[in-house]
């Protein structure tokens, strides 16, 4: 188990979004959960709590959240995290689902 | 003294068909003295074929071959497809051959790698198929060729069925230059429902106690595909199949292009594809293809070889897959190689290893594997004249300067930046680059594809577009900006790979059109080997290890 949170610099989400939260994944083996809510402070940053059940990887987890924070301007939003083992490649599918979710709705 | 040749070769021939004598009633030979009429066939210094590919295999005869010892059989040249039994890895062993050539070794890859360190692989080349056939009629042809076929009638005629794939190319140059071909056949039967080797080419048979061995090798369990697997499919689709108007194409065996095949009905019905791309395939009758096949996506199938549980299935296609008077299934590798040379808009498939520069490998330091057919396919045929919308189209990015051909063959290297257990897929340096391995081979680093061929790499990533790169520096940005959180990925450089893609080198899900939140396994058209035995209206028979109903 490892526990880490960090704000990652990114412009801020757009004054309207799809709705106040979006989840993708499910927490299981192999698989991963991530939230993704706005409303956090500052509105620059992306705010990132990760719990995951692998430690040991947390230069990939910082470098695969702050591309994502620079890649989609995801200021102002809470991100967090439940991993369980998922492969890296899920992370970031799992991010932009969450993202699309969030921005433009479920459909 | 003369030393000029004459007819030596079917004298001697003869000599050997005659030391056979009385151990065969005509051209058949009973079970129980297979390995003697093999110790006198076979000479040492022969140049020996075993009929072998990554599917089918003379396995009785070769496991005959093994019972026999150095004494009986000496300084062999084996000549082979693919190393693929523990017999094949026995006659090693017993210290039988003097050199061996070949292609392919995947299931006894590791036994090989053991033999390379011990010093007990003494191998001339590793080849691709049609490199292997060719030298069969240049400098490798065979003296003694023991090969496996369906049926024999009792003249010796022989039925392939649907896996004629490499009988062919082998039978051929051992029969036109006076060798002997011997071939195991799984039954012996009055009338064949087509001759597809002569009587007149075949100068031994045996009927096998046993079926030859066939591997369900084309067969990928939808279940098993993952939502990346899916995002990357959709990303190939829409970035690579839909902007070059793909028609022909070969797919790989791999999750990665059987998540393409299920999502034609689905998703590329949905963007309009149809009818527009992925019309002619040079494939083997994959079952992942029968949903495409059952929506009209698709206009043939020429295959180098079948796929078990497909019989039923493509005899009740012959509209799509090429097909004998019998109405039942024909493949035939050389020819099937060809085509995937020379004839396809684009070849797309997966490799373990990748490097900066894009040349792939699936050598590791432990398991030698070699090529079989991809090399073949994934390569810019540099003599193809004709010219196809994709072909030009890919051309034109490459910028080709006057001494070059104007269209390119789209190489398209699809692969997730880790495999399983978090090994990166790419790498510095490929583990081919192996010092032992490369003195083994004479200095040849076993490249699979190499990078100057490859005009595409996709990841979950996205995709970087290697022919329009101007530099090998820029190729290589391209390669580590799609290599994810790998060790070659997070060496990136921001703005390298950010002005990479504002020109389209490199293109995220979202610049090719593609929602990632869309990527899941519910689009693909089916879930299940149930839901292809349903596509298939029940014509499919899946193997039984693919069966949990």
């Amino acid at each position: 188990m490892e526990k880490f949170t960090k704000s990652f610099p990114s412009k801020p989400l757009g004054a309207k979004t799809a709705k106040p939260w979006a989840l993708a994944g499910v927490v299981g083996s192999g698989n991963l959960e991530v939230l993704m809510e706005r409303g956090s402070k500052p509105a620059d940053a992306m705010e990132c709590h990760v719990e995951t059940s692998i430690p040991g990887y947390k230069a990939s987890w910082l470098a695969a959240l702050a591309d994502f924070a620079h890649h989609y301007p995801a200021g102002g939003t809470k991100v967090t995290i439940n991993d369980q083992g998922a492969p890296p490649v899920l992370v970031n599918l799992r991010l932009r689902q969450a993202y699309d979710h969030l921005t433009k709705g479920d459909k | 003294m003369n030393t000029a040749k004459s007819a030596k070769r079917r004298q001697n021939k003869a000599e050997r068909i005659a030391r056979v004598g009385k151990l065969a009633r005509g051209k058949f030979v009973s079970v129980d003295k297979v390995p003697e009429v093999l110790r006198r066939i076979i000479e040492p210094g022969d140049i020996l074929c075993l009929e072998g590919d990554n599917q089918k295999q003379a396995d009785f005869l070769a496991n005959q071959l093994a019972t026999l010892d150095k004494k009986d059989l000496r300084d062999i040249h084996l000549v082979m497809s693919c190393i693929t039994l523990p017999a094949h890895i026995e006659l090693f062993k017993k210290g039988m051959i003097k050199q061996v050539d070949f292609c392919y070794a995947g299931p006894q890859g590791t036994a090989i790698a053991d033999l390379v360190k011990a010093k007990k692989f003494p191998v001339g080349a590793i080849h691709t198929y049609n490199e292997i056939y060719a030298r069969y009629y240049i400098d490798l042809t065979p003296r003694v060729a023991l090969i496996a076929a369906a049926q024999a009638d009792r003249k010796g005629n022989l039925f392939l069925a649907a896996n004629t794939e490499e009988t062919p190319a082998i039978v051929e140059p051992t029969a036109f230059s006076d060798g002997i071909v011997f071939a195991q056949v799984n039954e012996i039967v009055d009338k064949l429902p087509r001759i597809d080797i002569p009587a007149d080419q075949v100068d031994l048979v045996v009927q096998a106690p046993y079926p030859m061995h066939l591997q369900a090798l084309f067969t990928r369990d939808p279940a098993a595909i993952t939502d990346v697997q899916v995002l990357m499919a959709m990303v190939a689709l829409r970035g690579i199949y839909e902007k070059y108007e793909v028609q022909s194409l070969n797919h790989g065996v791999g999750f990665n292009t059987a998540a393409i095949e299920l999502l034609l009905p689905t998703y590329g019905e949905r963007l309009g594809l149809k009818g527009k791309i992925c019309k002619y395939w040079m494939v083997n009758p994959l079952p992942t293809l029968i949903p495409a096949i059952e929506s009209g996506w698709v206009e043939s199938v020429f295959a180098v070889g079948g796929e078990v549980g497909m019989e039923r299935y493509t005899a009740a296609r012959s509209d799509v897959f090429f097909t004998g008077r019998d109405g039942s299934f024909h493949s035939n590798r050389a020819m099937g190689q060809l085509a995937g040379h020379y004839a396809i808009d684009m070849f797309i498939g997966a490799s373990l290893q990748i490097d900066i520069n894009g040349n792939s490998s699936t050598v590791s330091k432990n398991r030698i594997t070699g090529f079989g057919g991809a090399p073949n396919m994934g390569c810019q045929p540099t003599g193809r004249r004709h010219p196809t919308k994709a072909w030009l189209k890919a051309g034109a990015e490459a910028n080709p300067g006057p001494g070059s051909p104007p269209g390119r063959k789209l190489v398209v290297q699809m692969v997730e930046t880790f495999q399983a257990g978090r090994v990166p897929t790419f790498v510095e340096e490929l583990d081919a680059t192996d010092p032992g391995i490369r003195k083994a081979l004479h200095g040849v680093t076993p490249v699979m594809i190499y990078g100057d061929d490859v005009t595409h790499v996709v990841t979950e990533e996205g995709i970087a577009n290697l022919a329009a790169c101007r530099s090998v520096a820029e190729r290589q940005a391209a390669i580590r900006a799609v290599a994810g959180y790998t060790p070659v990925g997070l060496k990136r450089k921001k703005r390298e790979t950010e002005d990479l893609r504002a020109r389209g080198i490199v293109q995220l899900p979202e610049d090719v059109g593609v929602r990632p939140s869309e990527a899941s396994r519910s689009l693909l058209a089916t879930q299940d080997i149930k839901g292809l035995v349903r596509w298939s209206n029940g014509l499919y028979d899946p193997p039984s290890q693919f069966v949990d109903w």
